[in-house]
């Protein structure tokens, strides 16, 4: 899978009258992880599905590597999604859904990278569970496991840490890291959780109302910096 | 695609396997059902025979919306038909999985039915059983081909329950009819005539071919359109 | 076209065969055509909106559907109105009534579908379109099956011998019917489009006091 590269040029989604996101320009390059932050209701949720192919724009253009994400077969193969909600089915097993969702992507080998997958984030133990009976926590790892099966250039995330404990979160930062180190992927957050991530970041993007109002590469530095960057335009100016 | 097809087919089979809640009642409720109608009409000494056929065919389509109202219910769940729609898999591989999954399940319940139904009724296919699949089957096709784009259509609505059945029955009313009359066909054939004697050896009673055609062409056409439309349903 | 509705009364007169009540073949029979052109045009607006995605066409197929039923309710109840006096009975399962019942509940199930369902209004609108299509579908192959089923049952007359100005009524009837048909279509359609703006309206107000809010 190629790594992702993001692309929105004047990027608007209404609904009726409302403008849920209004003429975002966005570019992410390669591998860089962006952190998106605004208030609720500031539209990041919509722009993170725009991203995905799983709505189109009502103006402007949505890229991924070039393409729209939801115009071939293949270009949706890159994409990966991980929200509040698992994607999972709760009557099948942790390794059924993986095995599922492994046929679904044409994954060769699908057996082995289901169990390397389960291995990755600790569920090796629990692979034969229903996932309905599975922890919030290992439900969210499991997730991101689906989520990441299939190499996507592209990963995104709405609000992953939502309702995980101290132990989970870190879990899943942890996680992040490691996908992070390898480069591979192109990764945009959408959290309120900013101490998870704020080791990772590399771009930050605020939307407010849903127009971008901030959008800066992020060198590294404290989490009260990055707090402030994000708070910063929720006043309303 | 086929593929695809496959393989969300088997995932609900499996799905379905593990809770078992839409076989279940809908078999409860195909046996309930004719044995109210049983009740009513032996209790008002009509010919049960006469009736048989219209009698079978509303229990199956009265079940068949109760599975046809969890079409989808596995998916809304815990959001996953974002994951199916993000999927390299057509839509219409979506359709047609649940399509054909709606398809067996009715069919199952159909089969399973037929025993109590010929002992209530005093109605047996006989030698016409081969026919009676078939009409089984085609009925089924033509329920599941609307009744799938519906069930996708009343799925998120707060009113599902009264809103599946009301766009389904006006829908299906025709593809009824011809079931039901190929069903009395074939039961009426396989009575014993006042000679005692079977009406015909023939395999395939003749005049069931109008019916059947009928309900092919019935299930061909609205599966054909379901598959154009379907992508408009699913998309936002 | 009002002075059209009432030459039909005034006129017709000159003839009665079966009685006062006959005079209601002209509504009848023209709203039942009318009641068919409506459902085209939700066939033919829906089609439109799914490639086009122009709200007018959705205010079209909305207009039409909902005179569409409008007409085909008069036309059941008239029919039976008119069918006791003459037929000895309000109802009965023969091809042309059933045919019109359950078209009727199809689109009735259409007008449900547009006020009950949940989601957005564009999705709303696209499933509407998406039953409009299917519906109408549908339609002819009610006619066939339903006319061959209880062709037993057929109480309507087939043909109808008419005197000369029976003839001209029912034409006039038509041209008034039709004109009803059209006038209420073009105000419908104003109605929508009047509805849809003043929402717009409103959502505009919300956004913009929400500025100042805390």
């Amino acid at each position: 899978m190629t790594t992702g590269t993001v692309h929105l040029e004047q990027a608007t989604k209404r609904y009726g009258a409302l403008a849920a996101v209004n003429s975002v320009d966005l570019e992410i390059e390669a591998g860089a992880l962006l952190l998106m932050a605004g208030s609720n209701g500031a539209g990041k949720s919509t722009l993170l599905r725009l991203l995905a192919g799983l709505i189109r724009p009502t103006q402007g253009r949505v890229l991924v590597n070039g393409q729209p994400p939801h115009s071939s077969l293949e270009s949706r193969a890159e994409i990966g999604l991980l929200s509040h909600k698992t994607l999972l089915y709760d009557t099948l097993t942790a390794r059924e859904n993986l095995l599922f969702y492994g046929r679904l992507y044409g994954l060769e080998n699908r057996r082995e990278t289901a169990e390397a997958a389960l291995a990755n984030v600790g569920m090796s133990a629990r692979a034969d569970t229903p996932v309905g009976t599975l922890s919030r926590g290992m439900k969210q790892r499991l997730a991101l496991a689906r989520a990441t099966l299939h190499r996507p250039g592209l990963l995104l995330l709405d609000e992953p840490f939502e309702g995980l404990d101290r132990r989970a979160s870190q879990a899943l930062s942890q996680r992040l890291t490691d996908l992070r180190a390898r480069g591979e992927t192109t990764v945009v957050v959408v959290t309120h959780r900013v101490d998870e991530v704020v080791d990772l970041v590399d771009r930050v993007a605020v939307l407010e109302r849903g127009r971008l109002c901030c959008d800066s590469a992020w060198r590294g530095g404290g989490l009260e910096e990055l707090q402030a960057l994000c708070d910063s335009h929720q006043e309303g100016v | 695609m086929i593929k695809g097809v496959v393989t969300i087919l088997w995932k609900d089979l499996l799905v379905e396997w593990r809770s078992r809640e839409r076989l279940g009642p809908m078999v409860v409720f195909v046996f309930l059902i004719i044995l109210v109608f049983n009740f009513s009409f032996a209790l008002g000494g009509s010919a049960l025979h006469e009736i048989g056929a219209g009698v079978l065919w509303s229990a199956f389509v009265f079940a068949g919306l109760i599975g046809l109202n969890h079409t989808f219910a596995a998916e809304l769940d815990n959001n996953c038909l974002d994951a199916l729609m993000l999927a390299p898999v057509s839509h219409s591989s979506l359709y047609l999985a649940k399509m054909l999954g709606n398809l067996l399940f009715l069919l199952v319940v159909e089969l399973l039915s037929l025993p109590f139904f010929s002992l209530f009724f005093n109605l047996s296919p006989g030698l016409y059983l081969v026919p009676l699949v078939a009409v089984l089957t085609l009925g089924a096709a033509c329920l599941a081909s609307v009744g799938t784009l519906f069930a996708a259509m009343s799925s998120n609505s707060r009113l599902r329950e009264f809103l599946l059945p009301l766009l389904v029955l006006p829908m299906i009313y025709p593809a009824l009819i011809w079931a039901v009359k190929a069903t009395a066909i074939v039961f009426e054939h396989s009575r014993p005539s006042a000679t005692g004697a079977l009406a015909t050896a023939a395999f395939w009673p003749g005049s069931l071919t109008e019916p059947v055609s009928f309900l092919l062409v019935y299930s061909i056409v609205f599966t054909t359109l379901a598959l154009m439309l379907f992508d408009q349903v699913l998309e936002d | 076209m009002v002075a059209a509705l009432y030459a039909v009364f005034l006129y017709v007169p000159t003839e009665r065969q079966m009685g006062l009540v006959q005079r209601i073949f002209y509504f009848h029979v023209s709203s039942a055509i009318c009641s068919l052109v409506a459902f085209s045009l939700v066939f033919v607006a829906s089609i439109q909106y799914l490639r086009r995605r122009e709200e007018r066409w959705d205010r079209l197929a909305v207009a039409s559907a909902e005179l569409g039923v409008i007409f085909a309710l008069i036309v059941l109840i008239t029919g039976p109105l008119w069918a006791r006096p003459i037929w000895g009975v309000f109802w009965r399962w023969e091809p042309r009534l059933t045919f019109m019942l359950i078209t009727f509940l199809m689109y009735v199930a259409y007008l449900m579908v547009r006020a009950y369902a949940a989601g957005s209004v564009e999705q709303t609108r696209r499933f509407a379109a998406v039953l409009g299509i299917v519906a109408f579908v549908n339609v002819p192959l009610v006619h066939f099956s339903v006319n061959l089923w209880s062709a037993d049952q057929q109480l309507h007359p087939q043909k109808v011998e008419l005197a000369p100005e029976m003839v001209v009524a029912r034409y006039v009837s038509l041209v008034a019917v039709g004109s009803l048909f059209l006038f209420l279509l073009k105000r419908r359609m104003e109605l929508e489009l009047a509805s849809q703006t003043l929402n717009r309206i409103r959502q505009k107000l919300d956004d913009e006091r929400g500025d100042d809010g805390p």
